[in-house]
Formats: C-alpha cells, sequence, structure tokens
C-alpha cells in the first residue's frame, strides 16, 4: 500500500511506513516525509506543560517535523563554526557559538548546560 | 517521581542519524555535541509547545492543533519551517485516513471515530492511538 505516494521529490517511503515496527525507510530527506521522532516521546514532552490539556495527534506530528527540521538546521549552523576551525568533528563549542550568534536559538541560551 | 521536562529526551539513534544526514559525508560529530543537541531538541519542543498553547487558549481552545504549531513557528521564526511542515502535513493526513480505512475493514467493531479528519481527540483515545504510533513508528526501541 503505497500511502504516501509521489509527492514533491519524495521517494517511494517503502514498504508501508507505520506498518512495521523499524519504520527504517529510505533516507530521503524531502520535506513531505513522515515523522522518524517517535510521536509518543513527543506527545510525553507535550504533556510536561502543566498549562497544555490537550494536544490533537496532527499537533504531535508536526512537532515531530518541526522538532527534526530544528536538529537539521542547527546541526548545520554549527557545522559552520567546525569549518572555521578546520576540523571535521562537530564539537561542543561550534552549538554553543551557532547558538550565541544566531536569533532565532536565542531561547537555547542556558538550556545546556 | 518528579521528572523534570530536561530529562524527557528523544531516542539518541534517531537524532544522531538526522544529525548525520543534515551534515557532508566524512563529518562527525562528537558525543557532547550530539546529546547537547538532542537536549536542545528537547527544550525546542517544550518551548514550541508552550508557544503553539498561546495560540490555542487565544482561539479559546482546549486542544493544541496543527495551526497552533504552525502560527507558533513563525512566532519562533522559523518560518521557513513552514512550508515543508504543510506539506508533512498533508501526506500525513493522507496517511492517517488511509490507515484508517485499512483498519475499518480489519476491525468488524465500530470504533465510532471514522468521520473525524482533525483528530481532536480525547487524550485516552489519543494515548491509545499514541501506544500504536510508538509500537510502528519508533525505530530503536528503548523498551
Amino acid at each position: 500500500m503505497a500511502a504516501a505516494g509521489p509527492v514533491a521529490g519524495a521517494e517511494a517511503p517503502g514498504p508501508g511506513p507505520g506498518e512495521e515496527a523499524a519504520g527504517a525507510g529510505p533516507p530521503c530527506p524531502g520535506p513531505a516525509r513522515l515523522a522518524r521522532l517517535p510521536l509518543a516521546r513527543v506527545k510525553a514532552l507535550v504533556k510536561a506543560d502543566p498549562d497544555v490539556s490537550l494536544a490533537s495527534q496532527e499537533a504531535v506530528f508536526v512537532l515531530a517535523r518541526a522538532t527534526e527540521l530544528f536538529v537539521e538546521t542547527i546541526a548545520k549552523d554549527a557545522y559552520v563554526y567546525a569549518q572555521q576551525g578546520k576540523r571535521k568533528t562537530l564539537q561542543r563549542k561550534d552549538l554553543d557559538n551557532a547558538i550565541e550568534a544566531i536569533d532565532e536559538f536565542a531561547f537555547l541560551e542556558g538550556t545546556l548546560d | 517521581m518528579a521528572e523534570r521536562p530536561e530529562d524527557l529526551n528523544l531516542p539518541n539513534a534517531v537524532i544522531t542519524r538526522i544529525i548525520k544526514e543534515a551534515l557532508p559525508d566524512g563529518v562527525n560529530i562528537s558525543k557532547e555535541a550530539r546529546s547537547a543537541i538532542s537536549r536542545a531538541a528537547s527544550v525546542f519542543v517544550l518551548y514550541a509547545t508552550s508557544c503553539a498553547n498561546n495560540f490555542a487558549m487565544k482561539g479559546k481552545r482546549k486542544t493544541l492543533n496543527a495551526g497552533d504549531v504552525l502560527s507558533a513557528m513563525e512566532e519562533m521564526e522559523f518560518q521557513r519551517f513552514v512550508a515543508p511542515l504543510k506539506e508533512s502535513l498533508e501526506v500525513y493526513r493522507r496517511e492517517q485516513k488511509g490507515k484508517k480505512e485499512a483498519r475499518k475493514d480489519k476491525d468488524k467493531k465500530a470504533d465510532s471515530e471514522e468521520q473525524d479528519k482533525s483528530r481532536e481527540e480525547e487524550n485516552d483515545d489519543d494515548d491509545e492511538r499514541m501506544e500504536e504510533e510508538e509500537q510502528n513508528d519508533e525505530e530503536e526501541v528503548d523498551n
């Protein structure tokens, strides 16, 4: 069952996504892919907020995908600093530099220690 | 057992894979950097949730929906996420619809949530579904 179908450049997602335990599809980085982060874990984080009563399943999914995009983004932004230091290994300090330099990451300041 | 929200983390293997795919071949990542990114991801979820919840409250709703999360992304200055997220959401909706239809054929007993496309359901049902999702979607299972 081709669930995800041929969408905007995304490669075939392999055998029924969601059907098998190891949802390890081919590494297609297209935007229209299913979440790799387990929704249950994301939901656990959502529930940790005392002000939140309920979250729809779709909301949890979008959060999971957003988090994946965030991880990609911050990894790439941090890597710029590794390159400046002529290193091929991303280190903690590259991350710290990115967080300090980039406005969107300001919310992370002081949270990673 | 008071578990701090910061302790709720996401599976290392998945985070690592996402990082590796975002970076050029041959690039490595130190354990400390990976662990810090993982923590950053958790903080991101918490912050985005809080932001999204503000939008839900503004709309006088008690349930966070996908639109609230998208609004939160804009608020957090991650507008460039919005388009790809919308696309993913479309795929997800189609997939859920397909799954539901397949399940309808299998389960003869009336589940009574057929028409619910927007999926704004009670926590209990959600949890049940989440359990299912967990089994289906989780790769490296920390059982």
